[in-house]
């Protein structure tokens, strides 16, 4: 008898296996570029609930004496909205974009531990899950509390058991702690990678300036994250053990956990701007049609921010009441790193000075970020001036200041990486026409969110308060934050429609679509599973421009 | 021919390394072994159990090899475009002609005409400054004082009356404070005329002075609160200019040379050797 084929049911049958095959295939994959996309979606819906978060606050603040949140929430808010940016969204980019990039950019196949690799991304997210968690498990076991409300960097002794009741602290320190050692798996990965996969023929010296940058970075991550850990575990023994390491009222010390906390702070801003540098210090030449200034003094300059990071922490805690050696010290050494910073500024500038520059949606969110940054920097140096800082620490000042960092350099550079590489990652171009409606609304709303931040700060309004009376003139200044938070959710908006149109009828993107010049670009988009189908030899820092001008290679030169 | 199909210089599989689901284990395993601290011991020993089957299942995707997957090489029709010329030559730099690699600037001026442009300048300067010690405060010594509480400290308490008297100990320091800055800034000059794309003289003259008054006038409260109490503006921005424009026109005068960046190390470094331009510049030895 002969058997009846269905066609219909068969392909159904297919589907169902090639569903539960494809979720198997991204559980269980250990390719770089997977586990690099992953960790960038991750961090891309922790950014989403972050900025509703953010949209939330600024409602609250948009009027005097609003009540669209209680100050119990505003505070829960406030402190998931930095601890998601800093922890959940900026340490999984980094991740992410060294995951993905750093091989093809070397011309290796995978990352030195594939494996390591892959536990490095779930521990990234089961902490964050942990994190938010707290919204239930907090509130659920205990009834005080729900998601942490002590601030993203939980100043003792407020987050001792006297002040802080229930489990939300310890969700904080257990969520961080958990994520952190994502952080540092995928840290020890990059400098493995880097140090022992390099293709044939790359020095040290042809090494593209973007894994440079990550490498230095990942040597920041191994250094900067240990001191965290090493505080958050003695908080958690002053909590459960009976430890009094930061408890004032039993000879501990409180500012004991703010050295703690900013010997990993302040590195740690610098470890969440690097990609940026990085993204720009590609992107900026290929749109210039230029070699990248001064690459060696970029290199340099780099190695210099990240050694002097470490020694700068404590311009965070000029308020505390150290001894003026200490507040010399640590000025000083604040006004240095705006040495090797200014170089790049520098070096960027002098890219573009005199190039053929096209301003393609990569292009313009680096030339936003160079300015942005530039703004950031100064209002940084103000900040490191001792008295300046007693006058504005804890204002609006700072706020403004760390948003232009974070916000106006950080995020402008990860968009502009995500402009750059996404036709590498899905062979789909974004569109160019809604990618500029995306920078000029983000663009437009960051100034109007973050610029009257600046004057509220001078004005004396302060950071963290979930609403104040009217008549201080900080009304005006705060309705024109409020509306520009409200532009730049509209540009998100854009950003993701662009990401899903672009998935779903996007134009093909073609190998090179940038006419770039760095390894990536010479293999598909999106690349095979092995890279490269031969292993791949290079003679310059940009060996596709020795391909592409044979008559003018940069290896006669370097 | 499917003999030639076979033979090509690619391999037909790339070994990668296989997919595991034991990292994803070990990582939920060792969360659930921390959350049990706010939640229950019973999630710890859950948390435990798991990290152990899955380190367990880890080594043995790596112990006594690593496990690998054969991933089939892709058609070359599916590989990559080969990267070809770009059909448009490079644009060369016209400055330097030949050497379109070069550093810009090519020549410079030596740090002596820096030296002796701050020199210059200062001494503009300085009598201008005194002018206006005189015109305004009857006095010359005013400003030498002004400048000097720079470094003493104890000037900066004193009244009108005594900022108007010669102070030798004062006019020692605002002679050293006034000259060490001079030549230094003159020296600056030197070095970042040629850097200029034009008019360098009009940038030392007047825009650098207006910038470096800027710095100052943001700084001057902290380095010299005397001087910022009593400063005059007007006159301060004319002694710059006045220092800018000789400083820069004595820097511009002087012959510029060359960088040597296009010389052979062995020539920079000023060996000898029998690869050295002979001394008529006719060809090597």
């Amino acid at each position: 008898m002969a058997t009846v084929d269905y066609p219909l049911e068969k392909s159904r049958r297919q589907r169902e296996f090639s569903l539960s095959e494809a979720l198997y295939s991204w559980v269980a994959t250990v390719d770089h570029k997977r586990l690099g996309l992953m960790y960038m979606t991750s961090a891309i819906i922790f950014f989403l609930i972050a900025g509703v978060m953010a949209m939330v606050i600024r409602a609250q603040l948009i009027v005097p004496e609003n009540h669209v949140v209680g100050p119990q929430t505003f505070n829960r808010l406030f402190t998931m909205h930095g601890t998601t940016m800093v922890f959940l969204v900026g340490m999984p980019i980094i991740a992410g974009m060294s995951n993905y990039l750093i091989p093809l950019m070397i011309g290796a196949r995978d990352m030195a531990f594939p494996r390591l690799n892959a536990f490095g991304y779930w521990i990234f997210l089961f902490g964050g899950i942990l994190l938010y968690f707290s919204y239930l498990g907090a509130n659920g076991l205990f009834g005080a509390g729900s998601a942490p409300d002590v601030g993203w960097f939980a100043y003792a002794p407020l987050t001792e058991r006297a002040f802080s009741r229930g489990t939300s602290t310890d969700y904080w320190i257990l969520g961080i702690l958990v994520s952190g050692i994502g952080s540092i798996v995928s840290a020890i990965n990059v400098i493995a990678t880097t140090l022992s996969m390099r293709c044939k023929g790359m020095k040290l010296s042809r090494m593209p300036l973007f894994v440079w940058v990550m490498v230095v970075d990942a040597w920041m991550v191994i250094l900067a994250l240990p001191p965290l850990t090493a505080g958050q575990v003695m908080l958690l023994f002053d909590r459960y053990l009976g430890a009094n390491f930061f408890n004032t009222q039993a000879g501990g010390s409180a500012v004991l956990w703010q050295h703690f906390f900013w010997i990993f702070g302040h590195p740690e801003v610098y470890i969440l701007i690097f990609p940026a540098f990085a993204t720009v210090s590609e992107v900026v030449p290929v749109f210039s049609r230029k070699p990248i200034f001064g690459r060696q003094a970029m290199v340099g300059a780099v190695v210099a921010i990240g050694f002097i990071s470490f020694g700068v922490w404590a311009h965070h805690m000029f308020a505390v009441g150290m001894a003026p050696i200490s507040n010399i010290f640590f000025a000083t050494a604040s006004f240095l790193v705006a040495v090797p910073t200014g170089v790049k500024i520098f070096n960027w500038l002098a890219t573009i000075w005199g190039g053929k520059i096209r301003f393609a949606t990569p292009m313009l969110f680096c030339v936003a970020f160079i300015f942005q940054f530039l703004i950031a920097g100064l209002t940084g140096v103000m900040l490191a001036v001792t008295p300046f800082d007693w006058q504005l620490t804890d204002s609006y000042f700072v706020v403004a200041h760390f948003h232009y960092t974070l916000t106006g350099s950080f995020l402008f550079g990860v968009f502009a990486a995500i402009y750059y590489w996404f036709p590498k990652a899905t062979g789909k171009m974004l569109s160019e026409t809604i990618g500029k409606w995306h920078f000029w609304l983000l663009v437009i709303g960051f100034h109007l969110t973050f610029d009257p931040q600046h004057i509220l700060g001078i004005l004396g309004m302060p950071r963290r308060v979930y609403t104040y009376a009217p008549g201080r003139g900080w009304e005006p200044w705060n309705m024109i934050s409020s509306i520009g938070a409200a532009i730049q959710a509209i540009a998100i908006i854009c950003f993701a429609w662009n990401v899903i149109r672009a998935l779903i009828k996007g134009e093909r993107a073609g190998d090179d679509p940038w006419d770039a010049w760095t390894l990536e670009w010479t293999t598909t988009s999106p690349p095979p599973e092995y890279n490269y189908e031969t292993d791949p030899e290079v003679r310059s820092s940009r060996p596709l421009w020795d391909l592409k001008h044979p008559e003018d290679p940069d290896w006669k030169y370097e | 021919m499917a003999e030639e199909d076979t033979k090509h210089d690619y391999p037909d599989a790339v070994d990668m390394p296989a997919p595991s689901f034991w990292p994803m284990i070990l990582a939920f395993g060792v969360t659930l072994l921390l959350t049990g601290i706010v939640t229950n011991y019973v999630v710890t020993l859950v948390g435990f159990v798991l990290s152990a089957r899955a380190a367990v299942g880890w080594w043995r995707d790596v112990i006594p090899h690593e496990l690998h997957e054969e991933v089939p090489v892709r058609h070359p029709a599916d590989w990559a475009v080969p990267v070809r010329t770009t059909g448009r030559s490079v644009a060369s730099l016209r400055v330097g002609a030949a050497h379109h690699r070069m550093r810009i600037p090519e020549r410079v001026h030596p740090y002596k005409a820096g030296i002796w442009g701050g020199i210059a300048g200062g001494i503009a300067m300085a009598i201008l400054a005194c002018i206006y010690g005189q015109v305004a405060h009857g006095s010359i010594w005013y400003p030498v004082n002004l400048l000097a509480a720079t470094v003493l400290p104890s000037i900066s308490q004193a009244g009108e009356t005594a900022l108007g008297q010669f102070q030798l100990v004062a006019f020692g320091v605002a002679v050293g404070v006034h000259t060490i800055t001079s030549i230094l800034v003159g020296v600056l000059y030197a070095v970042t005329l040629p850097m200029f794309p034009r008019r360098a003289p009009l940038w030392a003259g007047f825009i650098v002075p207006l910038f470096w008054t800027g710095l100052i006038a943001a700084t001057l409260a902290l380095t010299n609160p005397a001087l910022n109490d009593h400063i005059n503006w007007i006159w301060f921005i004319a002694c710059q200019i006045a220092f800018g424009l000789v400083a820069g026109f004595v820097a511009a005068k002087t012959q510029r040379i060359d960088t040597m960046q296009n010389l052979p190390f062995i020539e920079r470094a000023a060996i000898e050797s029998q690869w050295s331009e002979k001394p008529d510049g006719k060809g090597r030895q």
